[in-house]
């Protein structure tokens, strides 16, 4: 079986129009999110207490959100936590061991006609989960998370100039970023779009950016590996025609995996559980943008590199040896 | 959990004047925030604020052990306490989880002064954190004369009204603090719901017939006498800032009624026993006050201000009020609590109440029998994390090291008290910074779509690998199944949890093991396509792609090493799970399928269909 048979897509002469297409996308997108939405922290990097409920009837998030602002719990967020009965209450407060009681009376008196659920041992009174973390705790993982971004940009920026060139290396770094940038923005506009749609930045939606750039860098190498081996057999040759050589004969390994690790999120996102839709959703759009830009962009960057630093004009040279070739045809 | 190493160095100091307490003071707000090690914030701030005024290291710490002792040695001393502080408190805390009766808890510490529990199975979350959190440092201390105290709580007055009267803008407050503490002036002097039902209870204790209410005013409210009665109120708080927030109780001879007394510029107070009771909300403001650094100079050395641990318990019964004693002790305890060998909770069979036995080692137990002998008719305050439990009056000298606490409220609570002083104390207080409680029905749940998940992505990438590559892709399928495996197995083998993010690294593992069989597959059709034999074609395939894979699996294992090294536990679990993934799959991928294929090609098989 074979989806794709020997194909001479034209890749890199068409990267003006797709530099436009990347340029728009990853600017509107950023654009969009910050204005008309805000990044939301989970209390992992926020600090504060976490509280998933069940009901024993479903319940809307307003009759919660009204009790417990006539219990004058000041700040509480309230969301929905998968199914229709259940909901997640969050507090800026570490507050004291008492809290979660207190929002236990708060309940019962406030929302008189749906208590919550007691089965134990599988569920005393209601609590499905409990979360503390101390606002110290919260800001010291702010600051690792950038570390972790910047490390890991740094780390491969450092393995690809060292196995391949410089320039590759900046390719690399360029398609990550605009990978992360657009997942990002994804994140933060689609955050709340339905209530099974919770996208908040925590450590899971961390770790789903970071396996991005794994995976986005994984495809760059793999073309790279391609480039560098098809210039050796191939001596001499455009650099133009070389990387789209190269393009097109990794083509099919590139569109499979992408698509078996598309499926497979696509799983995780369906069945994996609240705690990792996030992180799926986040990696559905970043794999997606991570195949277009280790095609697009960053082996494009190394020929626009070298056409406008080390002013070799690989594309004239480019035209002419297709003109050569037609006219051998010819 | 965090442990308070600061707390140590407060207690390791001596000499402690003004320089040191604001040195240790600044270390702790910076190390509320920062997770520098506590050694080097103290050493910075030292030699920034005391140093200048000419204190070195050696004024405030000494260790029998250290010859020629210099500040560097004296901070290398200080490091080692505080690590092994934070060793001890992790055994300690394992004590007493073991004991609490847990299955399987994990416990290591992290960093410089944080240890990580995981406790499965716990259906008292509540309990558990009593268990974890309270430093069970238990102290025998002798509660102080009377006189002594009374002196001292006039002193406070005395220094406190005058500091206010400097500070003009403090008139203001303390009119506000007036305001808030017309109440407790109010059940104070006037007979009030409260205090009679104090007084009642008092005379309860004391086996006297009920009486009214004694409502006459103290002679000392003669200072104002003449006065309009808020402008006495008011001249009063002002002048006793400390003592209006809580009340006196006077018996001059045992079995006489209690009277409501009051401190005001007396040199001598009468005879008798005493009783200083509070409320919450004052008892609050008191500790406020009594933690105040200027006020706590005021305070004699050898004089510490303790509160009852719990309310009294017939107060709340009766009336619902929280009412709590207040002591004045010695501040150097008699005896402390590493004495104590066992502990038992058991129900004493007079009154009826829950109690903790303890039993202590020959040493205490000679060193109790001498302290009981010198002290008859004295009290003595049992005191645990700063609390009295109680202040039983010594009236015999007790020989054989037992002594009792009791106090407590219920038998669960006796129990928990129990477990906690055989374990022994927490070296330094522990604060617990991060919590993670997922109840049993969500843990099935994860547990369930972590099955479901895993199952489903494993057999889509199964299906569509035998589509795509035919007999190749079922190779490929065995080299996946293996993948998994070995995850799990070296997961097992070093006891790692499964979390779900964890799950969500096996599944993703999964998609990436199929990568490499990709691009070994797709090379070796090429070498088909171009006519080569099948063994060749293998050979070539499998070399050619060999760097390509090692390339890709290096650069994606960086960014999990990178996540293991800044995430927290749930997403190091995550990243380990990738990394492992990763390996294994490099080994299935690459070995696995040769193997499997070269078995083919021995066995005689001429073609394979990759599809």
């Amino acid at each position: 079986m074979r989806f794709f048979k020997k194909t001479q897509i034209d890749f890199i002469g068409k990267r003006k129009f797709w530099y436009i297409v990347s340029l728009t996308i990853t600017t509107l997108g950023i654009v969009a999110a910050l204005t008309f939405k805000t990044v939301e922290y989970g209390i992992d990097f926020k600090g504060g207490t976490e509280l998933a409920f069940r009901f024993t009837n479903p319940i809307d998030i307003t009759t919660v959100r009204d009790a417990m602002d006539k219990g004058n719990f000041e700040g509480a967020e309230i969301k929905s936590y998968g199914a229709s009965t259940d909901v997640l209450v969050r507090l800026k407060d570490t507050g004291d061991s008492s809290m979660v009681n207190r929002i236990r009376e708060n309940f019962a008196r406030y929302i008189p006609n749906n208590s919550l659920l007691n089965q134990p041992p599988r569920i005393v009174e209601g609590l499905l989960k409990s979360d503390k973390i101390g606002a110290k705790i919260g800001g010291e993982q702010r600051l690792q998370a950038v570390y972790a971004v910047l490390a890991s940009i740094v780390a491969i920026l450092i393995f690809i100039a060292f196995r391949f060139d410089f320039i590759f290396g900046l390719g690399a770094i360029i398609s990550i970023v605009h990978d992360v940038l657009i997942a990002f923005a994804a994140v933060v506009l689609c955050n709340g779009l339905t209530p099974w749609l919770n996208l908040e930045m925590n450590q899971g939606m961390l770790a789903a950016f970071l396996t991005v750039v794994g995976f986005s860098i994984n495809d760059t190498v793999i073309i790279f590996n391609r480039i560098r081996e098809n210039r050796l057999i191939h001596k001499g040759e455009n650099l133009i025609a070389l990387m789209n050589r190269s393009i097109n004969e990794t083509l099919s390994r590139t569109v499979i995996t992408a698509g078996t690790v598309f499926i497979v999120l696509v799983i995780l996102f369906i069945f994996g559980g609240e705690v990792n839709r996030g992180f799926a959703f986040c990696m559905l759009v970043g794999i997606t943008t991570g195949t277009y830009s280790s095609i697009y962009i960053a082996s494009a960057f190394v020929v626009d590199w070298t056409i406008r630093v080390r002013k070799i004009d690989v594309e004239k040279q480019y035209r002419d040896s297709l003109a050569r070739q037609q006219q051998v045809l010819v | 959990m965090e442990v308070d190493v600061i707390r140590l160095l407060d207690a390791t100091a001596q000499n402690k004047d003004a320089v040191i307490e604001q040195v240790i003071d600044t270390t702790r707000q910076i190390a509320k925030v920062s997770d520098e090690n506590v050694i080097d914030i103290f050493k910075r701030e030292f030699d920034q604020i005391a140093r200048p005024q000419g204190k070195t290291l050696t004024q405030y710490y000494y260790f029998g052990n250290l010859r020629d002792a210099t500040d560097d040695k004296i901070l290398a001393e200080l490091k080692t306490n505080l690590d092994g502080a934070v060793e001890r408190a992790k055994e300690i805390i394992r004590n007493r989880v073991d004991q609490y009766g847990l299955t399987e808890p994990t416990i290591q510490t992290q960093g410089s002064r944080r240890i990580i529990l995981e406790l499965p199975g716990v259906s008292n979350e509540t309990e558990v954190r009593h268990l974890l959190e309270g430093t069970a440092l238990l102290e025998f201390k002798m509660v102080k004369d009377e006189d002594v105290a009374l002196h001292v709580f006039q002193n406070i007055d005395k220094y406190l009204a005058r500091v206010n009267k400097q500070d003009t803008s403090a008139t203001d407050t303390s009119h506000k603090k007036a305001d808030s503490t017309m109440a407790n002036a109010d059940s104070a002097k006037t007979a009030t719901d409260s205090s009679s039902t104090a007084f009642d209870a008092s005379n309860a204790a004391n086996d006297s017939t009920t009486a009214s209410a004694d409502t006459t005013k103290p002679d000392s409210l003669h200072p104002y006498a003449g006065l309009p009665q808020e402008e006495q109120r008011k001249r009063y708080l002002a002048d006793h800032p400390f003592t209006s927030l809580f009340y006196i109780l006077h018996q001059s001879e045992a079995g006489s009624n209690f009277d409501e007394y009051g401190i005001m510029n007396q040199t001598t107070f009468p005879k008798g026993n005493y009783l200083f009771r509070t409320d919450d909300k004052n008892k609050r403001k008191m500790q406020d006050i009594l933690n105040r650094p200027d006020v706590r100079h005021v305070i004699p050395e050898d004089v510490q201000i303790c509160f009852s641990a719990k309310p009294d318990p017939t107060i709340l019964q009766r009336s619902g009020q929280n009412i709590y004693d207040i002591y004045a002790v010695n501040s150097v305890p008699e005896l402390t609590g590493d004495v104590v060998t066992d502990a038992r909770a058991t129900i004493d069979p007079n009154s009826s109440q829950p109690e903790v036995l303890m039993e202590m080692n020959s040493d205490g137990a000679r060193d109790w029998a001498r302290i009981t002998g010198a002290n008859i008719k004295k009290r003595c305050a049992i005191i645990l994390d700063s609390g009295v439990y109680s202040a039983p009056t010594i009236q015999s000298k007790i020989p054989g090291g037992h002594s009792q606490i009791t106090g407590s409220s219920n038998m669960d609570e006796a129990k928990l008290l129990a477990i906690v002083l055989k374990a022994g104390a927490l070296p330094a207080p522990v604060q617990i910074i991060e919590e993670h409680t997922v109840g049993p029905s969500l843990g099935d749940d994860s547990i369930r779509e972590g099955l479901i998940s895993s199952l489903a992505a494993f057999l889509g990438v199964v299906l569509f690998m035998i589509f795509y590559y035919a007999r190749g892709g079922l190779v490929a399928d065995i080299a996946v199944l293996m993948n998994c495996l070995i995850i799990l197995g070296v997961l097992a083998a070093f006891g790692a949890t499964l979390t779900l993010p964890g799950i969500a690294g096996v599944i993703l593992t999964i998609g990436m093991a199929v990568d490499a069989n990709v691009l070994i597959f797709e090379r070796i059709r090429e070498e088909l396509a171009t006519g080569k034999t099948l063994r060749v074609s293998l050979d070539l395939g499998y070399k050619r792609s060999f760097r390509t894979i090692i390339d890709s699996h290096i650069t994606t294992m960086l960014t999990g090493i990178i996540l293991l090294q800044f995430g927290t536990g749930t997403i190091q679990g995550f990243a380990i799970t990738l990394i492992i993934g990763l390996l294994a799959s490099l080994f299935t991928a690459v070995v696995v399928t040769r193997t499997i294929f070269d078995l083919m090609l021995d066995r005689g098989t001429h073609t394979i269909n990759f599809g």
